[in-house]
């Protein structure tokens, strides 16, 4: 086993994104959480909130939330269960990825360090960590900041023993009393016997330590990934322009990128809900051309969409749920990189439809019906679209290959119609007569008695013309 | 710089450097167009990928989709995808699979003001088979360049249709046809093209509806065939 503790110091203030700097969590009156930018200013934890705003009068304040720290906390084993099956949540700013049985799919334990920084960064969560042998072991070397891997219990006792006496979670009499021991570092009380110890101090620090030793077990409770995928997020401040949705929206899809590759799942649609100031919700949709599981991806889909939308009101909370899932089919990499030329269809599918809207990227889709209004029907392009069967058309009569929108009045003279210059008729008259059954619906084509004719005019022009109880009309272009 | 000179006849073959009293050959970039006298005077025997075409035309209904019909119909078969840019008339999806085209792999896009992103985007891609737009009037020469650019190397059809007005505007475009129709058929004019110019116009015969089909005849609507004479032009 080899335990990654991934620590989030500032995770009660980073769980609020798009905040700016400086900021500060308060938690009754005091300062509890302070960024970068604040703690430069002198603003520390366990001030009053009127110091804090003295020495830095520019200070965003606000105040601390546990349910929004959980909700943060869960992204973020979301997120890592694209390395680990095994997480656990080392609440309240700290997880637990057992990394010793995937260290050879990534290539060692650095790699998913670098990896871990990396996606760590890019959500912008600052990050402390350590890899040791027991679960507890890594907790505190991450939490002490001793950014290493210690692969073996020898390494880890060692780094262990120079740790400080004060461990979160011990009560703080049992700190005191340390100190009054003259105890200074973990090794120190390490070195004690175990019996005296656990009469002078208790019960349960002696525990702790026994388990960091890795001389008693420490079952994990693994974090249990949702059925179904619905995230929220809280903005810090009212956004008004959609492009800065992007970052917080970045998140929540680096989520969902995880939640789908630990269950083995692929999505095809997910709508991202924007709740606006005034309590009222908005809802975008985003569809995939194929179903995708690649955060980059969706990172590029949620822009293209973001710089179009339009919003209707500032929004304050954002919220991602999954709602079309497939199963991921078991697929074989190629054995030797191939080269890609372009980026591919289902890329280019999806930006054109994040950018002209869905209605103005679509394919064809035949229909059974006489009627050239309703014969062509129309579907949102997917690349999984199962074909029609090929189509027994033979002996048919000629059909144009385009339509007119709606069927052009012609007028005619001395007997015939005239288009750009008399028509000559080139065919004999098709009678089609269809439609009984939806005449009088509203939009649909109703019941048709036409004699369509093909027909030539003097430019060379092959026209598709029908003439019924008002005349004649133009309907189509044999091109 | 170079220590090793190419051969003479390697440089040749290239796509890009072609001679002015031959055609150059490039077999595995172009496709059939399936009119034989057409696809002699094409450069490499068919419709070039990877380069733009342009086909001016100024009326439509003249046969000018059945020049590409077949090669857009064996591109469609073998699985691949075909768009088509703001066409100036609905496709009509019988017509479309009667002449081999699979209907679920035609894409219709309605551009509007983004039809050169649109198409750049789409030939750059690689994704696609056959890319038809029908650019604005006013798509200048920086935007033909830029498609250009975009297809080059892609195993993309790609074919522009511009009016004739645009016959004397300089083009990026490699191939250059101007059409006309003909009670028979449809005259070709090779604008441009790679290799020696084009000396005088194809005539080709596309097929037509009318006549030689069977038409399904009905009985005629007696009110309407009462007031009209052209039932006997067609007798």
């Amino acid at each position: 086993m080899l335990w990654l503790a991934l620590h989030f110091p500032l995770l009660p203030l980073e769980a609020l994104p798009l905040r700016q700097s400086p900021s500060a969590l308060v938690n009754r009156g005091r300062v509890c959480c302070v960024d970068r930018a604040a703690a430069e200013a002198g603003v520390g934890s366990g001030q009053k909130l009127s110091t804090a705003l003295g020495l830095a009068p520019a200070l965003a304040v606000f105040e601390r939330d546990a349910g929004r720290e959980a909700a943060a906390l869960a992204s973020l084993a979301c997120w890592a269960g694209r390395f680990t099956p095994t997480v656990s949540l080392a609440a309240p700013d700290a997880l637990l990825l057992e990394i010793g049985a995937c260290l050879r799919l990534f290539g060692g334990a650095e790699a998913i360090v670098a990896a871990v920084e990396a996606g760590c960064r890019e959500q912008s969560y600052t990050l402390t960590w350590a890899a040791a042998p027991t679960p507890l072991g890594a907790l505190w070397l991450a939490r002490a900041g001793r950014a290493a891997v210690y692969p073996e219990a020898n390494a880890m006792q060692a780094a262990l023993a120079s740790l400080p006496c004060v461990v979160p979670g011990w009560l703080a009499d049992v700190v005191e009393r340390l100190e009054a021991f003259g105890l200074r570092c973990l090794g120190d009380l390490r070195r004690q016997p175990a019996a005296g110890l656990r009469r002078r101090i208790g019960n349960a620090p002696l525990d702790d330590l026994l388990r960091a030793w890795g001389e008693i077990p420490h079952p994990q409770l693994a974090f249990v990934f949702p059925e179904s995928f619905r995230l929220s997020i809280e903005l810090p401040a009212r956004v008004e322009h959609a492009e800065a949705l992007a970052f917080a929206g970045q998140r929540l899809f680096s989520a969902l990128a995880g939640w789908l590759q630990v269950r083995q799942l692929l999505v095809r649609a997910c709508v991202l809900q924007l709740t606006h100031d005034d309590r009222s919700t908005s809802e975008l949709p985003l569809r995939f051309a194929e179903p995708a599981a690649d955060e980059a991806r969706f990172a590029r889909l949620l822009r293209e969409h973001l710089g179009r939308l339009q919003l209707r009101a500032p929004v304050e909370a954002l919220c991602l749920r999954a709602e079309e899932v497939t199963a991921r089919p078991g697929a074989s990499a190629g054995l030797f990189e191939q080269a890609v030329a372009g980026e591919g269809l289902a890329l280019c599918l999806e930006r054109l439809q994040a950018r002209l809207g869905a209605g103005a990227v679509r394919v064809l889709a035949g229909q059974a019906d006489h009627r050239p209004e309703c014969a062509t029907g129309w579907r949102e392009p997917a690349l999984d679209l199962p074909l029609s069967a090929a189509s027994t058309v033979g002996q048919a009569p000629p059909r144009p290959l385009w339509l007119l929108p709606a069927p052009q009045a012609l007028r005619e003279e001395r007997g015939r119609p005239f288009w750009q210059g008399p028509l000559s008729l080139q065919s004999r008259a098709e009678r089609l007569e269809s439609g009984w059954w939806d005449e009088g619906e509203a939009g649909a084509a109703g019941d048709l008695r036409r004699d369509y004719f093909v027909a030539r005019n003097p430019h060379g022009q092959w026209a598709w013309v029908f003439r019924d109880r008002e005349g004649w009309f133009l309907h189509g272009l044999f091109a | 710089m170079s220590a090793v000179p190419l051969p003479l006849a390697e440089v040749l073959a290239r796509g890009d450097i072609w001679r002015g009293d031959a055609l150059p050959g490039l077999p595995e970039n172009a496709i059939a167009s399936g009119h034989a006298e057409l696809d002699a005077e094409l450069p490499g025997g068919g419709w070039p990928r990877g380069n733009l075409s342009e086909i001016l035309v100024d009326r439509c209904g003249q046969g000018e989709m059945g020049l590409l019909l077949p090669a857009l119909a064996s591109l469609s078969q073998a699985g691949g995808w075909l768009a088509l840019i703001d066409p100036p008339w609905q496709p009509h999806a019988p017509a479309w699979a009667a002449a081999g085209v699979v209907p679920e792999r035609l894409l219709v896009i309605r551009a509007g003001r983004d039809a050169a992103w649109c198409c750049e985007q789409l030939l750059a891609s690689g994704g696609f088979a056959g890319v038809l737009a029908w650019p604005a009037v006013s798509i200048d020469a920086r935007a033909l360049r830029r498609l250009q650019v975009a297809v080059e190397g892609r195993p993309t059809l790609a074919c522009l249709w511009r009016p004739t007005a645009v016959a004397g505007l300089p083009s990026p475009a490699p191939l250059r046809l101007v059409l006309a129709g003909e009670a028979s058929g449809l005259t070709v004019h090779i604008l441009k093209r790679r290799g020696r110019p084009a000396a005088r116009p194809l005539h080709l015969s596309i097929p037509r509806p009318g006549r030689s089909s069977r038409a399904l005849a009905g009985p005629s609507l007696s009110a309407v065939a009462a007031r009209s004479t052209a039932l006997a032009a067609v007798a």
